[in-house]
């Protein structure tokens, strides 16, 4: 203390480090008050250092010529080597083209379902066939990837498939649906409505349980009937959720759930089912070119970046609603 | 404009009945005030008459219509909610055109009515604010315009000011009385602060448990309460009530006998409930006063006049006292002078008011 004000030059560093000390004080003090909560935290932030930020370091192997029997750290520098062949590859800028068409489906048919599920779920007034419907359509989430796959499959059978079999009452002949590259993207595309819009409507009716039931009841007296209660009352206030998930979608757009395509695609249907991560998957693990796979994971890693901070930006700017 | 009338208004939920065969007619242009404790029907009544609740026995007419099975659109009313019920996506203008966009009103017209509406409640720059925007008095204003602008027949209120703090409460007291006497609409409104009830309406409904205790004018119920709970609700601080029995002269309280000349007439023997409102007692004594001794807890001085929280044996009491700049001389009363004719006497078992001097 007598240093603090011994001088007008000295006061301002002990100043300075009392400032400091008595941060590191309370932070000390946080720490020891609520360390249970960051004992729970623990395991994600482990999670996330282990599975997702560990791993970065060995990104650098996109620009190297990558060997295993060297090693990451002493593999050679190539700079955009593999990015130049990439994007002078055919089939991965196939796979590029693919990813896009498949995403923007999935964004056009697969994004509104689950809130049109929601609102139809949120107009049902019988509580029993309510719950009994609602479970229905959460099921096949909870049904692993590799049946439903198989459910597929069976179901789009030209031999058995009830999909040909009801062709076959109206007298055409069976369709090779899964070997014919048109019908890929409406297969794969309708699948994962099937599996995922029951349980992706979850969201949409919390936020739909949240809304404020005298808008409602304002809007009966005002003379608004359920169509109208539904367009200017429900939507409009969930939008903030639609506009968040719309968000966390296109930040997922590159990620077209591609264990679906590797179990339902095959080299017939390559031309319209081919993706960046099963084109990065048949490279990198079948073929052994694990550099020219990583940069094909970060180009698709960037793409997915970009994408996601311009909606986040738009949507704030737009509808004061973002993710941060 | 239209009356309201409930005949044997009854509502249950299963096996539950909450409002047990209300009777109560609204006279045109009237502003009817329903109070009374959370629980006790009144939002249940109201909503009942808006048509958000079905009616389950009894009948409501509006304008000499029965109107237990129209939908609410076209009962022709207009409701301001606790909390406003103002659509957070849209503008004040927006908000307030909801309802008569709804009805098909041309465009124009909605047009003119916002603004002819937004100016009566000093709305108008605000038009194209949204409800996040604005203060809790701006947005109870942009409920109550949303009501105005249809028109209706008849308002209902749900305790539109319960979430404003107290001064702005005070204002928008007088801008909903001053807007009632240039509109004209019949109103009923729901609140359960007794200041409210007092300050805005025609007529008082106090309702408890389901059913209506008392309906009258403020006065009217403030002085003549028709029974003990009418009585501890109304007035602030509400009426103290002591046990005593009536003797040939007065009622006997404790040690203390106060004289009710020309009151009692052979009762004597009867147990009572002896009403006295805090503000009827005097700390000097006047004609036909009677002293009541009592033990000075605290005082709470309030400004121009200051609380008394004593006891008289076991009862505990309020009383008012003016400070006149101080509450000094007030600390060591141990008497107040209870004026014989401001005196209520209620059955001690019923709880219903006495006219024991006819």
């Amino acid at each position: 203390m007598a240093d603090q004000t011994s001088s007008s030059g000295a006061i301002a560093k002990p100043k300075s480090t009392a400032t400091d000390n008595s941060r590191w004080a309370q932070t000390v003090d946080h720490f020891k008050r609520e360390w249970q909560l960051y004992v729970m935290l623990a395991p994600t932030i482990i999670w996330f250092i282990v599975f997702l930020y560990k791993p970065m370091y060995g990104l650098q192997i996109a620009f190297k010529d990558y060997s295993i029997f060297r090693g990451v750290a002493a593999s050679p520098w190539v700079g955009f080597e593999h990015f130049e062949t990439l994007f002078s590859n055919d089939q991965f800028i196939r796979a590029v083209m693919n990813t896009i068409k498949i995403s923007a489906l999935n964004l056009l048919f697969g994004f509104p379902a689950p809130i049109i599920l929601a609102l139809m779920f949120n107009e049902i007034l019988h509580a029993t066939y309510k719950k009994t419907a609602q479970t229905i359509v959460y099921l096949p989430h909870f049904i692993s990837s590799v049946i439903i796959s198989g459910i597929v499959i069976t179901a789009f059978s030209p031999t058995a498939g009830i999909v040909n079999t009801v062709i076959g009452w109206f007298g055409f002949d069976p369709v090779y649906f899964l070997t014919q590259p048109e019908w890929f993207r409406p297969i794969f595309v309708g699948t994962g409505i099937w599996q995922e819009a029951g349980f992706g409507s979850i969201v949409f009716l919390a936020a739909i349980a949240g809304v404020n039931p005298s808008l409602y009841e304002s809007a009966v007296v005002d003379g608004a009937n359920r169509w109208q209660m539904m367009w200017k009352i429900t939507i409009p206030s969930i939008l903030p959720t639609i506009l968040i998930m719309l968000i966390i979608r296109i930040g997922n757009i590159m990620e077209v759930s591609w264990e679906l395509v590797i179990l339902l695609y095959q080299p017939a249907t390559y031309e319209t089912a081919d993706v960046v991560n099963t084109w990065v998957y048949r490279q990198g693990l079948q073929s052994g070119q694990y550099d020219l796979a990583a940069a094909a994971g970060l180009f698709n890693a960037v793409v997915a970046f970009v994408l996601v901070m311009t909606a986040n930006s738009l949507s704030r700017r737009f509808s004061r609603t973002s993710l941060w | 404009m239209a009356g309201v009338e409930l005949e044997g208004i009854v509502k249950a939920y299963g096996a539950l009945q909450v409002v047990h065969g209300i009777d109560l007619n609204v006279a045109e242009k009237e502003f009817v005030v329903l109070v009374g404790p959370s629980g006790c029907g009144k939002s249940t009544t109201l909503r009942m008459i808006a048509g958000l609740e079905e009616i389950t026995d009894g009948t409501l007419t509006i304008d000499g219509r029965m109107m237990n099975r129209v939908a609410p659109k076209d009962r022709d009313v207009a409701m301001v909610f606790q909390n406003y019920a103002l659509y957070p996506h849209l503008n004040v203008a927006d908000n307030m055109a909801f309802g008569l966009r709804i009805r098909k009103m041309p465009k124009d017209q909605i047009k003119s009515t916002i603004a002819d509406v937004a100016e009566i409640l000093g709305l108008t720059e605000y038009l194209e604010r949204r409800p996040a925007d604005l203060s809790g008095g701006q947005r109870q204003r942009v409920a109550m315009g949303r009501a105005i602008v249809r028109h209706p027949k008849v308002f209902l209120f749900d305790e539109p000011l319960s979430n404003l703090d107290a001064k702005l409460r005070t204002q928008m007291r007088a801008e909903i009385k001053r807007l009632h006497n240039r509109l004209g609409v019949t109103s009923v409104y729901v609140t359960h602060d007794q200041v409210e009830a007092m300050t805005l309406a025609d007529r008082i409904v106090v309702m408890n448990d389901g059913a209506i205790e008392q309906v009258g004018t403020p006065m009217e119920l403030f002085n003549n309460p028709a029974n003990t709970f009418v009585a501890g609700f109304l007035g602030s601080p509400p009426m103290n009530q002591m046990r005593g029995t009536l003797t040939d002269t007065g009622a006997v309280i404790g040690d203390a006998e106060i004289a009710l000349p020309g009151q009692i007439n052979g009762h004597a023997g009867r147990d009572v409930i002896v009403g006295i409102r805090p503000e009827h007692v005097t700390l000097l004594p006047s004609e036909q006063s009677s002293a009541l001794p009592i033990a000075l807890d605290l005082v709470e001085p309030l400004g121009s006049e200051a609380l008394l929280h004593a006891r008289h044996g076991d009862t505990a009491m309020v009383f008012k006292a003016e400070t006149h700049g101080s509450i000094d001389h007030l600390s060591g009363v141990d008497t107040v002078h209870v004026p014989a004719g401001l005196v209520k006497l209620f059955d001690a078992e019923t709880g219903r008011a006495l006219s024991l001097g006819a």
